[in-house]
């Protein structure tokens, strides 16, 4: 459990984020490996104490819609503690947000999913090969967890982690549009630029780094998708994918 | 956009070196010669009047706005009557040294050491008070960077507020005229006390001449350029501004632009008569909107002429050059004059005050770049969210401005110094984060008391570290302190004799002021100095609010009690012993122990160990000096303020138990050490607004560095805005924001000439980063870049 203050990047207004630990994927570009596995006792927090540290930061969310939001990890891989979480900072009124790689038993956490302002979920690859090349699971549970969510009406924001040599190419952000359009009709798109900022991280965990692992996994890649290694998108590419996705109706968001 | 003819003389601003001008203190000595004898107050009058009258008349090219102290752009006087001796000693370096540096011609030199200071000799207000001053208090409190006014004795106090609304405009200075000759007619020289107040009267009617006669002259010096002009529209604009000269300030104005040439034309007087520092505009605003919508409505002005009309005066506010002692350019670095304009906020009646002029102002200051005015918001939580966008707007452009202030809290500040409810919501800000009032007399700027030296004298025997001299109490030595508590109660015992000698400085300061520099000129501007009489250095205003001794380094000393608390009497991770030898020796050989020192908790990231502290010290603060009375029997009060103050009072501070080494900077206002906030500034703020900032009727400041690239966006603007209602309903004064990445700060250091107009915020106040010296550069570099947003 890491709690981070002053958040602007993830929902609307000052947010106070609670990265919650342990995932079903492991996506080789993750930057937060520390949150992907079971976290040791000294990160372990009560629902209390992370309620009373979140009341404590509300005054900077009253003015401009600030709140909380829910990331990890993914939010909902700790099912009774994030509802436990969810129930009491709703009673409080607070503006609360998740961010999901969708991966999840809908049945079980859709009451959660509707007590959200906003939901962000992640669609990281259409092709299913390739989602478990990089992931590690297939993605046709994603996909149709993306349709239920649709439908509870809560605001939601897709959010494709652009990745130069995994998934930016024009095939792959089509196929994308035409699912989100016909899926997820109300839902607006917001393009993440691969960022490296969590290699460090791997280095202190000892674990080997993106890179390393794009190096074992580029031979299973046709030659028009692979890179030298994975790598920032232009703002070109990011624009014309914007386009694409225009044109297929579907508006576009940020929250820079 | 600026208008060619702005652009034109923003470029001058820019580009000019500001240079003395030497005939003000010429006229101002010949005049002296000629009255010996006479009243005092009368002796200043007419010096102005003099100097109204002889002043050469300087019209630049494209003015609008006319009125000149000197013959060059960007011009400074000198004032000897306050003090000689100091530009005597440094004129030779004048335009050498490190901060805010002059041009002085070796003639003029010659001239002035001629012709003006032997008259002065034993004469100035600045030999009056060393004089006068204890000895002991002497010691510690001339040029030593452990108490420090000079700014009270080598220069005038200024820290005024004219009050347009109530005198100036609806009389002008030829109904001030009037109004002094018909109380004049009421008062008997038979009477003893009617005396005096005949003599204040019969001073303003001189001063007030004065100014008129100014006006006139510039009247006719532009009726002459316009005969010679050949260029019809320049002609017509050169009989425009003799048209406004003959018209005000003698009479009240009717239109936007006479108002504006009347508002310089009073800062004129103002610089002539004493070079004040914190010469106020106020709620600019307040007094400026029904002229601009009077001549809207009449058809007699446009929006874009008003604005140039703003631009032309920020120009003019930022011309002038505040000529001072290598010392005080330490403290108030940047050239900076503090004419504080305070814009948005309540009216007098508690509504909205934001009206058309107000955003004008706001873009006037983005457009124009110019360090003057400081410019100054007042925001109340339920103030136009237009307005807050504005702000937040301008604070992104990376100038420093505006100065954010809590409505409320300067409200509240007031209320307890003493101010009837209307007039503290009326309030605007006085220097830099002052809040003041119109109708008020007092010494915003006493004293800086440098909190560190108490942590110093408390481990070290009562000397200094760095020089080993006596300066403080006697202590025993730190190895004998057993307790925590002993050390703080060994700490308070200096801080209160620091708080003595400041009370001293003040008051000793005060007298010489009453007797030799009478200022019937900034009289004037005061409705109850003209009501009863009273010059305003003896009392005669409305409201005779206690000086401000300010406190510099409270983050400083909160983290070295609780570096002290922690690693000697919690963890035992040294004795006492050992690190009062480390702090003798600068750290040096004990670097263990410092990181340890710099790991316990610090002010600044809303940790209660150490906040609570800091608390404490501000609290003993505010009551140690409040019990103090002034020579009006007003209580002292306190400030956290900044300007520039934490960098020469660092200087002469031994390495602190903090971590902090020997002369680095120490701490401004209420803000955290130095890259010591490393949560996140909602931390910061948290920290900052525990301290009951309310009872600082001095006012307080957080200076807070954001990634520009937080603020680039509406959106992102928009959370600042939030984040400044925020810290507001936590109930703190003020807060500013310097945007601008460490890149391109370190871009200006390396190529000034690229970044002359670069503006940041110091410590209440902007001003052009290249006119700060390379070590305050340094740190404004290394303040915080508050990344996490």
């Amino acid at each position: 459990m890491q709690i981070q203050h002053f958040s602007v990047n993830d929902g609307d207004g000052i947010r106070t984020t609670v990265f919650l630990a342990g995932c079903p994927l492991h996506c080789i570009w993750c930057c937060n490996p520390e949150n992907a596995g079971c976290l040791d006792a000294e990160h372990r927090m009560t629902v209390d104490e992370v309620v009373g540290i979140v009341a404590k930061e509300s005054i900077f969310f009253r003015n401009g819609h600030g709140g909380v939001t829910f990331s990890g990890g993914e939010a909902t891989w700790q099912q009774g503690y994030l509802r436990a979480l969810t129930e009491q900072l709703y009673d409080r009124g607070y503006s609360l947000s998740i961010e999901t790689c969708g991966s999840f038993d809908f049945a079980g956490v859709s009451d959660i999913l509707e007590k959200m302002d906003l939901i962000f979920f992640d669609l990281k690859h259409m092709d299913p090969r390739f989602h478990r090349l990089f992931t590690g699971a297939d993605n046709a549970a994603i996909l149709d967890n993306l349709k239920k969510v649709s439908g509870l009406g809560v605001r939601l924001v897709v959010r494709i982690p652009v990745i130069v040599g995994v998934n930016a190419y024009e095939e792959n952000i089509l196929k994308t549009c035409e699912f989100i359009a016909a899926n997820a009709p109300a839902a607006s798109l917001e393009l993440l630029p691969y960022h490296r900022f969590g290699a460090d991280k791997y280095v202190k965990l000892g674990l080997p780094g993106p890179d390393e692992r794009y190096e074992e996994l580029r031979v299973e890649l046709a030659p028009g998708i692979a890179a030298e290694r994975m790598d920032i998108p232009s703002d070109e590419m990011l624009e014309h994918f914007y386009d694409i996705a225009a044109a297929h109706g579907i508006g576009r968001i940020s929250f820079k | 956009m600026l208008t060619e003819r702005i652009e034109k003389i923003r470029q001058s601003y820019v580009n000019n070196k500001p240079s003395i001008s030497t005939d003000r203190a010429r006229i101002w000595t010949e005049s002296h010669k000629r009255t010996e004898g006479q009243p005092v107050c009368i002796r200043r009058a007419k010096a102005f009047y003099d100097t109204c009258a002889e002043l050469p008349v300087h019209i630049f090219e494209g003015e609008l706005i006319v009125g000149a102290i000197g013959e060059f752009r960007r011009c400074g006087i000198l004032t000897p009557e306050f003090s000689w001796k100091w530009v005597d000693k440094e004129m030779d370096t004048f335009s050498d040294r490190a901060q805010d540096p002059y041009v002085i011609t070796p003639e003029q030199r010659e001239f002035v050491r001629r012709e003006i200071f032997p008259y002065w000799k034993d004469k100035s207000l600045e030999e009056a008070f060393l004089a006068r001053l204890p000895e002991e208090t002497a010691k510690i409190g001339v040029d030593t960077g452990i108490l420090d006014n000079d700014s009270k004795w080598r220069q005038s106090v200024g820290e005024i507020t004219p009050d347009y609304q109530d005198v100036l405009f609806p009389l002008g200075f030829g109904g001030i005229i009037k109004k002094c000759e018909s109380k004049k007619a009421l008062l008997s020289p038979a009477n003893a006390a009617d005396q005096e107040k005949i003599e204040f009267y019969d001073s303003v009617i001189i001063t007030s001449r004065g100014i008129i006669l100014y006006a006139n002259r510039y009247a006719n010096a532009a009726e002459e350029l316009a005969k010679a002009e050949t260029d019809e529209t320049r002609r017509s604009e050169l009989l425009a501004i003799a048209e406004n000269c003959r018209r005000v300030p003698e009479n009240p104005p009717e239109t936007f632009y006479e108002a504006i040439q009347f508002v310089w034309f009073t800062q004129i007087g103002g610089i002539l008569t004493e070079n004040p520092l914190s010469l106020n505009p106020g709620r600019f605003d307040q007094y400026m909107d029904p002229f601009y919508e009077r001549d809207l409505a009449l058809g007699i002005i446009s929006e874009a002429k008003a604005e140039e009309l703003i631009d032309a005066l920020w120009l003019k506010y930022s011309e002038w050059v505040w000529t001072i002692s290598a010392n005080t350019a330490d403290y108030f670095a940047g050239y900076n004059q503090f004419q504080n304009l305070t814009v948005g906020g309540k009216t007098r009646e508690g509504l909205d005050g934001t009206n058309p002029v107000t955003f004008m102002a706001l873009k006037a200051t983005e457009e124009v770049k110019t360090h003057q005015p400081g410019l100054s918001v007042r925001i109340h939580q339920d103030c136009p969210e237009e307005f807050l966008a504005a702000v937040t707007e301008l604070v992104s452009r990376g100038t420093g401005f505006p100065a954010i202030h809590s409505d409320s809290a300067g409200y509240q500040m007031l209320l307890n110094a003493g101010y009837e409810p209307d007039d503290a919501r009326d309030w605007n800000n006085c220097g830099c984060v002052v809040p003041h009032y119109r109708k008020t007399g007092e010494w915003t700027a006493a004293v800086n008391m440098n909190f560190g030296s108490a942590i110093e004298y408390a481990l070290n025997e009562g000397k200094s570290l760095m020089t080993g001299k006596e300066m403080g109490l006697k202590e025993k030595p730190a190895s004998a302190f057993a307790s925590y508590e002993e050390v703080e109660e060994a700490f308070f015992k200096q801080f209160k004799n620091l708080c003595y000698h400041s009370i001293v400085l003040t008051t000793t300061a005060q007298r010489v002021h009453v007797d030799m520099v009478p200022r019937p000129f900034l009289s004037s501007c005061m409705e109850a100095c003209l009501e009863d009489g009273v010059d305003l250095s003896r009392g005669g205003a409305k409201y005779n609010v206690g000086p401000v001794i300010t406190g510099i380094g409270l983050g400083v000393c909160a983290n070295s009690l609780a570096a002290v608390k922690k690693l000697v009497f919690d963890d035992k991770v040294c004795t006492m012993g050992e690190l009062a030898a480390a702090l003798k020796a600068n750290w040096e050989g004990y670097e263990e122990l410092r990181a340890k020192a710099q790991a316990a908790p610090k002010y600044g990231n809303d940790i209660d160990y150490v906040d609570r502290i800091a608390i404490k010290i501000a609290n003993t603060f505010y009551h140690e000096i409040h019990g103090y009375k002034d020579i009006f029997g007003s209580p002292f009060s306190t400030a956290f303020m900044g300007i520039s103050n934490y960098i020469p009072m660092g200087r002469v501070l031994g390495a602190t138990p903090c971590g902090r080494k020997n002369g680095e900077p120490s701490t401004e206002g209420v803000s955290p050490y130095v890259g010591t906030d490393t949560s996140t500034p909602l931390a910061a703020m948290r920290s900052a607004a525990k301290l009951n900032q309310e009872i600082h009727s001095g006012g307080t400041l957080l200076n807070l560095r954001l990634n520009h690239d937080l603020v680039a966006t509406k959106r992102g603007q928009a959370n600042l805005g939030s984040l400044i209602q925020s810290y507001f309903a936590l109930g703190a004064f003020h807060v500013q924001f310097n945007t601008l990445s460490s890149k391109v700060l370190r871009a200006a250091q390396e190529r000034p000439d690229d970044y002359r107009d670069l503006l940041v915020r110091v410590a209440g106040y902007s001003t052009q980063f290249v006119n700060l010296s390379k070590s305050l550069q340094d740190a404004i570099i290394a303040r915080t870049e508050h990344a996490e947003f």
